[in-house]
């Protein structure tokens, strides 16, 4: 939807505040309270989703227009959603994620956006992938001397389908392989996408750029119908948020699976198991597009209905995503098969608080992106564990660029374990 | 009007340049549409007007130096939090907005169970930190989500705890203020150096002058910390819950228990209640889930237990048996925690609930008693963590018309009357939701010791997206204040639309000689005279607003 389609729900906004923070239900301390990384760098009551909700309804009514400051601020989201999930706490009638991507949507038509994004979709045209200086020629270094099956050229059950940060990032092409490796060990028919692998782009739709989204989407529904895939395995959280929330509405229609969830089947299944109790005492942190944002995509396309004079309803039934069904049991369950001792943080699963690298931020906006990375870090030590495990390799590298705690990815502890 | 690039500096010198803004974007998130739910004001179809620049103060010291060049330039000033309130929007054209949002330390002293916190200190994680030491504080009827400060300085901060706890101004110990004119005063023991383990006395106090008993209303400078009571919390030292959003369920142990009491009339409701304020066993109490509206309370608390369902989900729970029973059941009712210190402690307050019950033939509603609407209401009213359920139905309510008078078994007496008039206009006027008259709501005791408050908040639900609805929803609260005002002597719109005489419809604040218009009309000048005085006294150079009622004599 265009800005001006939600002019409602910006003037229903109640004002109420919960945006700002994680549902009171469940919160510990002050220190640990907000849920913003946005509002919480900025400051600025502009930068909450409430804010937004402000400034849109000023823009779709071509009230102001953008400055540089505003253009920022609209930008410096992460769409990790926390926002969306205290909001829906109360509130069921408003969309408090969709609104603030939809406001970068129309600072990108308005021709406003940061530098470093248009690196980003520059990237995206000419090398299919959203991290400017890597190269597609480079894209399939990852396996190594690994092989497996080209399902664009010979058919496959399984997708493998690694994602940019896998692809291009060396310290995690081992990473990548012992993936690919445990779903193979399974006795799945797999392949990969070979020389027709590319980008999500994925985190081109968090940053509003949605003409790009959608012809990348295009490619890659075209590519994945060509292998007859019934399946596909993912380790990274946006890849999976992509395929399974957004690429359905695109014609993609094979069931979605991140590695932990492959992984945790697979035990259950008695497919897999571990020979070594690692002992180590971790924390997790939910990744937001495998957590909150992780839950099935349900087709709808309706209207408002008003009821019982003014409560405002959906025709039909609107889906309403909260968070509720994210996928947050497979790694705990994980961590613990490998023998680790799991210390929560304050702030997890559908309230989790960002890593810092949402919507491209760690590319284009890397003061808001380190900010939210060290508030994340600071928890995890306050849990007195060892390290920060996450299940996506956004996270781990914007929590390996604060530093400060030693992180891994689960797969990595799931490989120590076998 | 943008300010001299001389005075933008002077201010960027107090704050730093990262805490200053004069952003168009920026500005325009600072303005209280005034189509919301904001405080009794309107609601109208606009907002209220731009700032001039929003600056971000990190200390005390900063609002003073802040403050000062206010007065220095004479620029109107007004300060905020977390922004709900139309009270914290500046009302003049050339004013600067305060955004408190940088001023967020607090500490407790345990020992003598006291808390201080700066502005940005809400209370729902406020009291997070309180239940670490096995202590509670008050959380206000505004929500969870509001300052501690803007609730102590600026209202009475009445919530379902205050029966226990006592409320936001009862508890109030020491505060530090800038006052307008840029001085800071301290009192009670912090005035003499000391921790904030007493407030003033004997004699004249400050407190007194400066917050009185409703508040200031975002007036007369900033408050920028305040020491307040806490209280025993015998629960957990977290608040231990289980599921997900939007469904969270308290797991407690078997000395907090919630309930819904439920009687045959309003009379005995009335009589039951009182004897609960009196008996000292209620740790939480508040006729809350009535808001939604007699006809469908039963089916929405069905909705917000399960995620799965949705308001469009209302008439289809309607026409199930059990969702029928359940709403008759609960037609006049009182939702209630008890939390013991010990196991007899606990067995009394249990043994003297079912008393009063009983004593008023009363009944514990079967369904709400079932364990997962129990622990999900344990956690509301503990925390008040779903306190914005006021907006589920439109966004926006506005209420209290009428039944606020002041004597809880008179409002009970009224209360049919009251709803049957509203369901009238339900039927009639589609401009509010048709949810079966009754959607009053209110807690057990809170300002002055209770008995009153109850009722006190009857809500109408409308849309801010609608513009028929808003004018519609404003000439419906006029029409029926009027009536009861009338026909029963009630403060209707006295109290109802009190905006309506501290900002103008424009929302432009009003000058001295509207004000005066206003307040000779009055039966009793003389509060307002001697406002005018102090205001003259504390704020010369007139830079707050008019939410200070008050009344130049020489007018007269």
């Amino acid at each position: 939807m265009a800005l001006k389609d939600y002019i409602a729900m910006e003037e229903r906004c109640s004002n109420c505040s919960f945006c700002k923070f994680v549902p009171f239900d469940v919160a510990k301390s002050i220190r640990f309270g907000d849920n913003c990384p946005s509002g919480c760098y900025n400051n600025f009551n502009t930068a909450f989703a409430r804010g937004r909700f402000q400034l849109g309804l000023a823009i779709a009514r071509e009230e102001i227009g953008y400055t540089a400051e505003t253009t920022r601020i609209i930008h410096e989201c992460m769409s990790c959603g926390a926002c969306d999930v205290s909001c829906k706490v109360c509130r069921y009638n408003l969309e408090p994620l969709e609104h603030n991507i939809a406001l970068k949507n129309e600072a990108i038509k308005a021709g406003h956006i940061l530098p470093g994004q248009k690196k980003m979709i520059k990237s995206l045209e000419e090398e299919k992938t959203l991290m400017p200086g890597k190269k597609k020629a480079n894209r399939l270094a990852w396996l190594g001397k690994l092989e497996v099956k080209d399902a664009m050229k010979s058919k496959a059950e399984v997708l493998f389908f690694p994602g940019c940060r896998y692809s291009y990032d060396k310290k995690l092409f081992s990473v990548a392989q012992g993936a690919l490796k445990i779903v193979m060990a399974t006795g799945a028919d797999v392949g990969i996408l070979g020389e027709a692998d590319m980008c999500c782009a994925g985190r081109a739709y968090q940053m509003g750029f949605f003409d790009e989204f959608n012809a990348a989407a295009k490619a890659n529904v075209k590519a994945i119908k060509k292998t007859g895939a019934k399946m596909i395995v993912t380790p990274c959280a946006d890849c999976y948020h992509a395929f399974k929330r957004l690429y359905p509405e695109l014609g993609l229609d094979v069931e979605v699976l991140h590695i932990t969830e492959f992984i945790e089947r697979a035990i259950d299944e008695g497919k897999l198991s571990f020979s070594k109790k690692l002992g180590y005492t971790v924390t997790y942190h939910d990744p937001c597009h495998l957590g909150r944002q992780g839950e099935p995509y349900v087709a709808w396309h309706g209207k408002e209905k008003k009821i019982r004079n003014q409560i405002h309803t959906w025709e039909p039934r609107r889906p309403r995503y909260i968070g509720f069904y994210g996928i947050y049991d497979a790694p705990r369950k994980i961590i613990a098969a490998t023998g680790c001792n799991l210390e929560e943080m304050e702030r997890i699963k559908e309230y989790a608080w960002c890593c810092g690298a949402g919507s491209g931020c760690s590319e284009h906006s890397p003061e808001l992106s380190a900010f939210t990375a060290n508030e994340r870090i600071e928890e995890a030590k306050a849990t007195g564990a060892q390290m920060i495990v996450t299940a996506c390799p956004w996270c781990k590298g914007n929590f390996e660029k604060a530093g400060g705690m030693e992180v891994k990815d689960i797969l990595e502890l799931v490989l120590e374990a076998m | 009007m943008a300010l001299d690039r001389a005075i933008y500096k002077a201010f960027e010198q107090v704050v730093g340049k990262r805490n200053i803004s004069e952003d168009p974007g920026v500005l325009e998130t600072y303005r209280c549409i005034a189509a919301q739910s904001s405080a009794h004001y309107g609601p109208y179809d606009h907002k209220t007007p731009t700032p001039q620049a929003v600056v971000m103060p990190g200390s005390t010291k900063e609002v003073q130096g802040c403050i000062r060049l206010c007065n220095k330039y004479g620029i109107h000033f007004k300060a905020s939090t977390t922004f709900w309130s139309a009270h914290g929007y500046i009302d003049d054209d050339y004013s600067i907005q305060f955004d408190m949002h940088r001023m967020k330390n607090f500490s407790i002293d345990a020992k003598n169970m006291t808390m201080t916190v700066e502005p940005y200190v809400i209370a729902g994680t406020a009291q997070a930190e309180a239940m670490r030491y096995g202590l509670t504080c008050n959380i206000p009827g505004v929500g969870c989500s509001s300052s501690l400060v803007a609730n102590v300085s600026g209202w009475g901060g009445p919530g379902p705890s205050s029966v226990y706890t006592g409320s936001a101004a009862e508890n109030l110990l020491c505060f530090e203020w800038v006052l307008p004119n840029g001085d800071i005063i301290h009192t009670g023991s912090e005035s003499a150096g000391l921790a904030g383990f007493t407030d003033e006395g004997p004699g004249p106090a400050l407190r007194a002058l400066l917050r009185s008993g409703g508040g200031l209303r975002g007036e007369f400078g900033i408050c920028t910390r305040i020491t307040f009571k806490l209280s025993p919390w015998p629960g957990p030292s977290e608040m231990t819950t289980e599921g997900h959003a939007p469904a969270y369920f308290a797991k407690l142990p078997d000395n907090i228990r919630a309930f819904t009491l439920c009687f045959p009339d309003w009379d005995r409701w009335g009589k039951a209640m009182m004897l609960l304020c009196e008996s000292d066993i209620i740790f939480a109490g508040h006729r809350q889930f009535s808001m939604f509206g007699r006809d469908i309370k039963a089916a929405m608390l069905e909705i917000l237990i399960d995620p799965d369902k949705q308001l469009c989900d209302i008439e289809e729970l309607n026409k199930l048996e059990s969702v029928q029973k359940t709403n008759k059941s609960i037609k006049i009712e009182m939702y209630v925690v008890v939390a013991g210190m010990t196991k007899e402690d606990m067995d009394w307050k249990l043994a003297a609930l079912n008393k009063i019950v009983e004593m008023y033939d009363g009944w514990f509603d079967e369904r709400c008693n079932q364990k997962d609407l129990e622990e999900w209401m344990q956690s509301y009213f503990i925390r008040m963590g779903h306190k914005n359920l006021n907006y589920t139905l439109c966004g926006s309510y506005e209420g209290t018309f009428g039944l606020n008078g002041g004597n809880l078994l008179y409002s009970a007496s009224i209360a049919e009357e009251a709803f049957a008039v509203k369901r009238e206009w339900e039927e009639k006027d589609t401009f509010i939701a048709r949810i079966g008259g009754d959607s009053s709501m209110g807690g057990l005791s809170a300002m002055g010791g209770g008995q009153g408050p109850m009722l006190w908040e009857f809500f109408a639900h409308f849309d801010a997206h609608d513009k028929k609805s808003i004018s519609g929803l404003r000439n419906f609260i006029d029409n029926v204040s009027t009536k009861f005002q009338r026909e029963h002597d009630c403060p209707g719109p006295e109290f109802c639309r009190c905006n309506q005489m501290l900002r103008k419809e424009s929302g432009y604040g009003f000058t001295q000689e509207e004000m005066n218009e206003i307040y000779k009309k009055m039966p009793d000048v003389n509060p307002y005279i001697y406002q005018f005085k102090v205001q003259k006294l504390f704020n010369p150079n007139d830079l707050t607003g008019s939410y200070y009622p008050r009344l130049d004599p020489a007018s007269l």
